[in-house]
């Protein structure tokens, strides 16, 4: 089980994301236990490699909005990057983003084992 | 007004399941928190729980239905956009759009500190709930006009932005509208209350004014100045023909176009429904205008209201007395007397009952006038007793008012005895109107004053409320006939039959007849033949001073 240390040592805001969470731990926890399932990450490479880029700015969107709440900086950076272009639909090289993305999402699950 | 006792439901409606979470995590305490992940699934939630939803959290962007669909199907119901929506964005671009589409306010993403959204939720939803308040005061329930407060209200503002606009004082009313209730059944009313507020709303919005109803059948509109409301008169008259109506119901139009900037609006309008009252009984007449002859009454009256008082106490009042003759001998013989009054005003002039008396029956005051006439008069029967050993019974006037005065009985018991005179000697007179309006408690009164010895005439016999058979259980020593059964005695051979019945029903219930009003020797001898015993009219004599009346005593 993921510990509020160690997602601290990620990088996340966790007292921030405590307190949003009106104040409880548990529930903090468990919905960022969420994240590590969650297909928003697979659905925006798999998007933009399609070239969809409508279907890939709701999927950023939605997962952006989800990290921010929960603090999660290091996740959310290059997905609120991606998000704003992908708002505009501006078609360019997303590959370094998705890159760094992927990178922080493998720490991210490490913190789970 | 925000009651923190109970649990409310909120719904949060957005497509990831972390931020409904979040969300629900943060309101749990103080609400129950109901979810959506689409606008599709928010509407069926918002379907089934109606008023009893006070609030929706709402993000804009998700699948199947988004955010502003919601707000677009909520504002075209009546419930459901009374409902407050806060709108849940990372976009301030979207605040615009969402402000139009009827948002009340905004979370941002990623969400604020948890005792900032609840003050948040807490102020939107006892804001609106304070609105609905309002509301509800705000409208009449039955046509959705507006009540009489909030008229009143909103035509001040109106004049607070429109300095200077000239404004119209409409009233509206149905013509006997209790009686259509009681034909046609309550529902049937409401019914024709309905559609005379549709038209008058449709009015008022095509005319930038407003419209209320204040009550019953009366409404009210505060309009820009117009020439003419024919066509308002029209509209409603074809509007509210029914075909079940067969009693042809009319409606009249009050009009006050003369609006100083500085009459408080309430009476602009009462002066509106004082000029439509004048032809609430007119077949043909559907608009009255409130003019200067009309205010020139008003202001008259409200003089009168102010000075009678005074007037009392400085003798203005004058008590004049009419002689009544009995022509059952060869020569007639003075019998009796009426006492009526003149107002000596000390700017108007003479003026004749005429032109007081009902205002003073409508405001009460008349009770003042009627005490003081009651005392006179019974000061003057014992003059004549003293100086010319007669008994001159004198009639007065007893209001419908001062019947309803319990203590009434004694205090003319009271009169008569500082007056040192019998109780007969007072002859009181009581309208057929007022007989047939409250009958129970009227025929009590009555029943005492007989008891103690007082005389009792009915005034205005004929002029239709009374039925036979009321007539046979009134306490009654004397009827007494208007002139205007009279009028036409000899010409008109159908009144001569009316008052041979008149006189009949008197015989049958063992009661003399007093006709008024009588003026020309025909006229007595006919009356005569009919077997009328006693006569009061300018053909003997019109009403005297008390001096005037000491030779009419010497001379008989």
């Amino acid at each position: 089980m993921v510990t509020t240390e160690a997602l601290k040592n990620f990088g996340a805001d966790t007292d921030e994301g405590i307190t949003r969470c009106a104040g409880k731990e548990e529930l903090y926890l468990k919905l960022v236990g969420r994240i590590r399932e969650d297909a928003g990450f697979s659905d925006i490479k798999d998007a933009l490699e399609k070239k969809d880029l409508d279907r890939a700015f709701e999927s950023a969107h939605k997962l952006k909005g989800a990290l921010a709440n929960l603090s999660l900086g290091p996740l959310l950076d290059p997905v609120d990057r991606i998000t704003e272009s992908l708002r505009h639909r501006e078609d360019r090289d997303y590959s370094s983003d998705l890159a760094e993305m992927e990178v922080k999402k493998k720490e991210f699950d490490a913190l789970f084992a | 007004m925000y009651f923190s006792n109970i649990k409310r439901n909120v719904l949060v409606v957005d497509d990831e399941e972390i931020n409904r979470e979040i969300l629900g995590g943060i309101l749990e305490e103080h609400y129950n928190v109901l979810y959506a992940e689409d606008g599709k699934k928010a509407m069926s939630v918002i379907e089934e729980q109606g008023p009893l939803l006070s609030l929706v959290l709402l993000d804009l962007m998700m699948p199947v239905m988004d955010g502003f669909a919601v707000m677009e199907k909520m504002q075209e119901d009546v419930v459901y956009k009374n409902i407050p929506i806060i709108v849940l964005t990372s976009e301030e671009s979207a605040e615009i759009e969402s402000l139009k589409k009827g948002a009340a306010d905004f979370i941002k993403k990623p969400y604020d500190m948890p005792e900032k959204i609840i003050a948040r939720v807490k102020r939107i939803i006892a804001l609106y709930e304070e609105r609905m308040i309002i509301q509800s005061t705000e409208r009449d329930e039955l046509t959705g006009l507006l009540s009489r407060n909030y008229f009143y209200e909103y035509a001040s503002l109106q004049d607070k932005f429109n300095p200077g606009r000239r404004m119209d004082a409409v009233t509206v009313n149905i013509n006997h509208f209790h009686l259509y209730n009681e034909l046609y059944g309550i529902p049937e009313g409401n019914k024709a209350i309905k559609k005379v507020a549709d038209i008058l709303r449709k009015y008022a919005e095509e005319n930038d004014g407003i419209a209320c109803r204040s009550e019953g059948d009366n409404f009210s509109l505060y309009l820009p100045h117009r020439d003419s409301y024919e066509d308002l008169a029209k509209e409603i008259r074809d509007g509210i023909y029914f075909a079940e109506d067969v009693y042809n119901t009319q409606i009249r139009l009050g009009i006050n176009q003369q609006i100083d900037e500085d009459d408080r609006l309430e009476m602009a309008f009462d002066r509106a429904r004082m000029a439509g009252d004048t032809i609430a009984d007119k077949q043909n007449r559907f608009i009255a205008y409130y003019d200067s002859e009309m205010r020139k009454q008003q202001i008259f009256e409200e003089r009168l209201i102010r000075d009678i008082a005074n007037a009392i106490v400085k003798g203005e009042i004058k008590v004049m007395y009419q002689p009544k003759y009995d022509i059952t001998k060869d020569a007639p013989a003075l019998k009796g007397a009426e006492a009526l009054v003149r107002w000596n005003h000390p700017e108007f002039g003479m003026l004749s009952p005429g032109s007081f008396i009902s205002l003073f029956e409508e405001n009460g005051m008349i009770q003042m006038m009627d005490r003081y006439v009651w005392q006179q008069a019974a000061l003057q029967v014992k003059k004549w007793k003293d100086e010319f050993d007669v008994t001159i019974p004198i009639s007065v006037n007893v209001s419908r008012i001062d019947i309803q005065d319990p203590d009434i009985v004694a205090e003319l018991l009271q009169i008569v005895k500082d007056a040192d005179v019998a109780p007969s000697d007072l002859h009181l007179e009581i309208t057929e109107s007022a007989y047939a309006s409250d009958t129970k408690q009227l025929i009590e009164t009555v029943d005492r004053f007989r008891k103690e010895g007082f005389v009792i005439e009915m005034d205005d016999f004929g002029s239709g409320y009374s039925s036979l058979n009321m007539l046979t259980s009134l306490p009654i020593d004397i009827l007494k006939v208007d002139m205007r059964f009279v009028e036409d005695l000899l010409k008109d051979q159908k009144r001569m039959r009316m008052m041979e019945l008149v006189v009949e029903i008197a015989e049958f219930l063992e009661v003399p007849v007093t006709v008024e009003g009588v003026e020309e020797k025909e006229q007595v001898d006919a009356l005569k033949k009919l077997g009328v015993r006693m006569i009061q009219g300018y053909y003997f004599s019109k009403p005297v001073s008390e001096r005037e009346f000491a030779y009419l005593i010497r001379e008989a």
